[in-house]
Parts: C-alpha cells; structure tokens; sequence
C-alpha cells in the first residue's frame, strides 16, 4: 500500500517537471519580447537591451532554464516582470480565490450530478429525461452557460452580482456554472455504477437477508458507487485548481485562470510559469489524495498489484 | 419419512407454482415439499427453470416475473403477504446460498459486519452484540480464527471460506428452509467435499430442510433425500433419491444418469453417451410431451397428450416406492433395465480424457 503510494508519488514528481520543462520551452515559441511588454510604449533600443540584461533574456535557452529549475529547487518562484513582486507573493491570494470556486464548483457538481445519477437509477421512468438533461448540459459550451446564467439571473432577475469580485454572493453563478457543467459526468457514473450495484448478486443477498431497502442503499449500494466519484472528485479539484479559466474571465473571480490569462497577454513569463507549476502540483497532489480515500472506502485498492 | 411428514409442518411447500417472464413460461405446475431436517434436491439442465422455482419460493425472482401458486415455508403461506410484510419476516424463514460466493459477497464490507447485520436488523443485537453474534455464527460453520476473518474483506478470504461466510449468513437465525443454488460448483474437489460435509452436519443440528438446485448429480447421492427432476420448466419425475438413482422411470432422468455413469466408470477412450437432440427453446410450448422429440419411447400419443405426473408402477416385483412420480407415457421400467428407450440414443464424437 505505502509503496504503491510512493511509486504513485514519484510518477507524480516527473510528470511535474516534465510539466515545466514543456512550458518553459513553450513560453519561447509565443511571439513577443517581454522587454518591450515592460518598458514604456517609446523606448530606446539601449533601454530594451538594458532590460533583457537584466532578466537574463539574451542567454541561451538552456541556461536560462537552468537559472530558472536552480532558483525553483531552491523555492524560489521568481520575480513577477510586471508587478515587480516575488510570483508566490502573486499567486497566493490568487491561490485561494481559484480554491473557494473550485471546492464550490466540485461541491455543486458532486450534489447536482450525483442527485441525478441517483434519481436515474432508482427510477427507470425519469432514466431517458435525465439523459436529456445530462446529454444538453454537455452540448453547452461552458461561456455560454456563465453568460445565460448572468444575463438570468444578474440581469433579469437582478438576483446576482454582475460587477465581478470575490465575495460569497458572487461566488454563487460561477460555482452554479461548474456545478451544472461537471454535473452529466457525476449523474452518468452514478447512475452507471448504481444500476451496476443494484443489479449485482451481493444486492441480491442482501435482499435475502431481509435487509431494508433504504439499508441496502446506504450500507451496501452507495459504498460500491463512491470510489469512482472519488477519483473523479480528486481530478476535478486538480484541474479546477489550475485554473477555471473560462469561468473566471466571465465572471470576472479574480483567480489563477484570470491571472494566467493576463500574464500571457504581458508576456509576463515567471507568473505564467507560476501558474502552470502550481496547477500540475495541484492535479498531481488531489490525485494522490483521492487515490488515499480510495484505498478507505474500497479495500481492494489496498493491495499491491 | 412419513412419519416426520405428519410430526412437523414442511420446511417448504409449493403448490401449482407457474413462473412466467412475459411469453416465456418458465416453470409449469410446480408442486414439492421439502420436509423439516431434509434435503431435496431439483436437478436440470440450465434453462430448465429448477432456478426459476427455487427463487420463486425464495421470493428473489425480478418483478417482471409473474408467479401463480402457493408457496408455503413452515406452514406459513407466504403468497399472500406484501414484500414488506414478507421482508420482514423472510429472515426468520429461509436462508439463501448463493453460487458464486465471491459476487454475493459484498467486496467493500467486512464478512464479519455482514453476518452481523442480520443480527442489528432482526434480532434487535446492538452493534457489539452482533459482532459477538458474527463472530459465534462464524465460529458455527467451521470457520478457524473467527475473529480475525471477521474482520477480512471477502477477496482476502479462500472460495471455501467465502462460501462457510454465505452459509453462516443463511443458517444465522436458523431459518426452517435453506435455498441453496448449486452451492459447490465454483469451487475445487477437495472444498467441494468439505462444504457438503459441513451442511450434512449442520442439517443434523438445525433440523432445516434444504432446497438445493445443482446439475451435479453426484452431490445428489452423497447428500439428498428427495430428487426433483426438472425438463423444460416441469418436474418430469420426483421421488426418494435411491428411487431416482436406481430406477429412475422418466426417459430424460436415466438419460442424466446414463450420461454421468458413462463419465464415471465407462471404459476409457469409449465415447460418451448423449441425449439427442436438444431442449424446446424458452418460448415454445409443445402440445404434448416437452421431451418426445429426443425420446425413443415416444410414441403418437406424446406428441399429442400432455403427460401428467403419476405414481410409478413397476412391471414386476416391488410396487415402487412411496411418492414415486414421473410424467410419461411409456416410464421406463425395471424389467427394461439397460435396453430402455435411451438405447438407441447418438453416441458423442468426443472421446474421454
């Protein structure tokens, strides 16, 4: 169990700096030169070359990456070429904010999805309208989700804050729109899973057994249907964490995805490194952790392969 | 056995029991008893419905599932009461063991909490009374160390443990009927023995009378007093096991026999003897006998009358024995000895081992 943990953490390390290697090669393919993203509009030439001095621009590739891996061994993330503030000093706010939607997208996802995965396996008469619900859901792209959803309710009804910002009130639409986008996913394996599990010959022993039926369903039913969710809980508060871009710049939640979007546009390079590093660390670790709460609730994990 | 009959209600009574799946009619006017402290085997083919009947009594079939008849479990009717009624009080009568222990155990709760709910759910056990209980009803079927398989999850148990675990769950509130669907069949010989060693005792002690679906003859002997022959969704011949072993008056039920004796002790290399032919498909509903078109005894009358279940009568000697019945027309009979009407019957291409 605890080596197959560590094998599992060790993929997760390489697959993290495979990660950044790759971002920081493709940070040179986009156009642009950061110097001129930093200076003002009329700069002389002397004043461009003064700047990439500086930041190291004019050093070959290779030991510019190793400046770069040397100083990210030792914690330090860099400097924001912008803000002229040290990344992690950047992205820890942002940090948050990303984490408070994310964790309310996955909760409203999980609560959605999973109501109507349960719905539609208990009940074969609503089973093809939740289909229809699940299959429309996964037809709307995610933008045009946040915007009908603002234009309802922020708009319309004027129920909602349409301003932007960070606050509970305005962290209900964006985590409603993550909610109602991830949801088909949650309500398909559920009901997948749950039909599996009601079909199966444990639930019929059950049965046997003279078991109440809300007892099956709790002690026996809704044990077999977790572990998939789980992992698919860890995957989704990994890949929201690394930036819910879309859902941000609609909304305007100043978060990491906001954040990276904006960098990119200034060439701001070791924020939008900062950013990539800590949505792979993020992927990795909530994989990791819901492989752990797997290993719980499903013993046969638990063994080495 | 007549005696026990009158001493004590049956463990399980079936009267014209009629199982449908839409069309399909997949049992036809059952009737069995199965008397206290005994055990009655149904032997078929797959497909012969001997599944079917047992969990039509069992009250496990799929509500698509029409069933008409009566089925009693210790002189209690249990046709007439609602699947609430019925749930709760179907612990207390009957036990089931399934085939496939490994699926009928629930592989993310411990053995031990599965025993155990039995307990917290119809004996009103707190929680660490049923644990206590698991562990004792573990402790009853055999089981070394309780307390520690306790614990376990079935993948981390052996085939023969995870079926000593079923078998505990069914004899845990020493139900009058035990249902038990082809209980040994997933697992190795020597297990095999151990597992029917285990229900012979714990017959003897509880004084349950067993159900036991199988195809195994074999377990048959060894085991049972009853045999219930079934062939396309009726029982074709029912009597005391010896009857049915050494005599056997139903074509199809000395073709079964002839089959196994030919696997058992016929000559090495000599090829095999089997019915020929094939079954009636689910849906068909032949006017006459279901089993005339592989039998060689059959004459007009098969294809047309349905033959009813009637006591056998031998030609010569013995009059047969008590509740010996079988439905055919021409029963195979004792003086017919091996030039019976299976004779004639194809021979497998197919060599022994």
């Amino acid at each position: 169990m605890a080596r197959g943990l560590i094998r599992r953490l060790v993929f997760g390390l390489i697959a993290i700096a495979g990660v950044i290697v790759l971002a920081f090669l493709l940070e040179f393919v986009v156009p642009g030169d950061p110097a001129r993203a930093i200076a003002p509009r009329a700069t002389s030439l002397q004043v461009l070359a003064n700047i990439r001095a500086q930041l190291h621009l004019n050093q070959p590739l290779i030991v510019q990456f190793a400046g770069y891996f040397g100083n990210l061994l030792r914690g330090n993330l860099g400097t924001s070429y912008i803000q002229h503030q040290p990344v992690a000093a950047v992205i820890g706010p942002r940090l948050l904010t990303t984490g408070v939607l994310a964790l309310a997208g996955v909760v409203a996802e999980v609560i959605i999805g999973g109501s109507l995965g349960i719905l539609a396996a208990l009940y074969s008469r609503v089973r093809a309208l939740i289909g229809a619900v699940n299959l429309t859901l996964l037809a709307v792209p995610i933008f045009v989700l946040g915007l009908l959803l603002l234009l309802l309710f922020g708009f319309k009804l004027g129920i909602a804050p349409v301003s932007g910002g960070a606050g509970p009130a305005e962290l209900v639409l964006p985590a409603l729109t993550l909610g109602l986008i991830g949801a088909p996913w949650y309500a398909q394996i559920v009901a997948d899973q749950m039909q599996e599990s009601l079909a199966s010959s444990y639930v019929r022993t059950a049965v046997s057994k003279g078991l109440p039926d809300s007892y099956i369903l709790r002690r026996h039913v809704l044990r077999n249907v977790l572990s998939p969710a789980i992992t698919m809980v860890g995957l989704d508060l990994g890949s929201y964490l690394s930036g819910v871009v879309t859902v941000e710049v609609v909304f305007v939640w100043p978060g990491i995805g906001l954040l990276a979007v904006n960098s990119l546009h200034n060439l701001d390079r070791p924020i939008v490194m900062g950013t990539v590093i800590v949505g792979a660390v993020a992927v990795v670790f909530f994989n990791l952790v819901a492989d752990v709460l797997r290993m719980f609730v499903d013993p046969r994990t638990r063994e080495e392969p | 056995m007549t005696a026990e009959l009158a001493e004590r209600e049956p463990a399980l009574e079936v009267t014209d029991l009629n199982v449908r799946y839409g069309r399909m009619h997949a049992v036809r006017d059952a009737c069995l008893i199965v008397p206290a402290g005994r055990v009655v085997t149904l032997i078929g083919e797959t497909g012969s419905g001997k599944s079917s009947l047992a969990l039509a009594a069992a009250r496990l079939l799929p509500s698509s599932a029409t069933i008409t008849g009566r089925v009693a479990i210790a002189g209690r009717d249990t046709s007439g009461l609602g699947s609430g009624e019925f749930r709760r009080v179907r612990a207390s009568l009957l036990g089931c063991i399934a085939q496939d222990a490994m699926a009928a155990l629930n592989p993310v709760v411990p053995v031990g909490r599965q025993v155990g709910e039995l307990f917290t759910q119809h004996a009103g056990m707190s929680r660490q009374q049923a644990r206590e209980a698991a562990v004792a009803a573990l402790a009853q079927v055999e089981i070394r160390h309780p307390a520690a398989v306790a614990r376990l999850y079935p993948h981390q148990l052996s085939g023969g443990m995870r079926q000593r675990v079923m078998i505990a769950m069914a004899v845990a509130l020493s139900p009058p009927l035990i249902v038990a669907d082809e209980p040994t069949t997933a697992l190795d010989v020597s297990t095999q023995a151990e597992i029917l060693a285990l229900i012979g005792e714990l017959r003897g002690r509880m004084r349950s009378g067993f159900l036991w679906i199988t195809h195994d003859m074999g377990v048959v002997a060894e085991l049972a007093d009853w045999a219930a022959v079934m062939y396309a969704g009726r029982i074709v011949e029912q009597g005391p096991v010896e009857t049915i072993f050494d005599a056997p008056a139903h074509p199809y039920t000395e073709g079964l026999l002839r089959t196994r004796r030919d696997l058992r002790s016929g000559p090495v290399g000599a090829p095999l003897f089997q019915i020929p032919g094939s079954p009636p498909s689910p849906g068909e509903e032949p006017a006459g006998c279901a089993f005339a078109p592989r039998c060689s005894r059959a004459t007009q009358v098969c294809a047309e009358v349905d033959p009813g279940l009637e006591p056998v009568r031998r030609d010569v000697g013995e009059g047969g024995s008590f509740g010996h019945v079988a439905a055919c027309h021409h029963p195979v009979g004792r003086s017919a000895g091996a030039s019976s009407g299976l004779a004639q019957g194809r021979s497998v291409e197919g060599q022994r081992p």
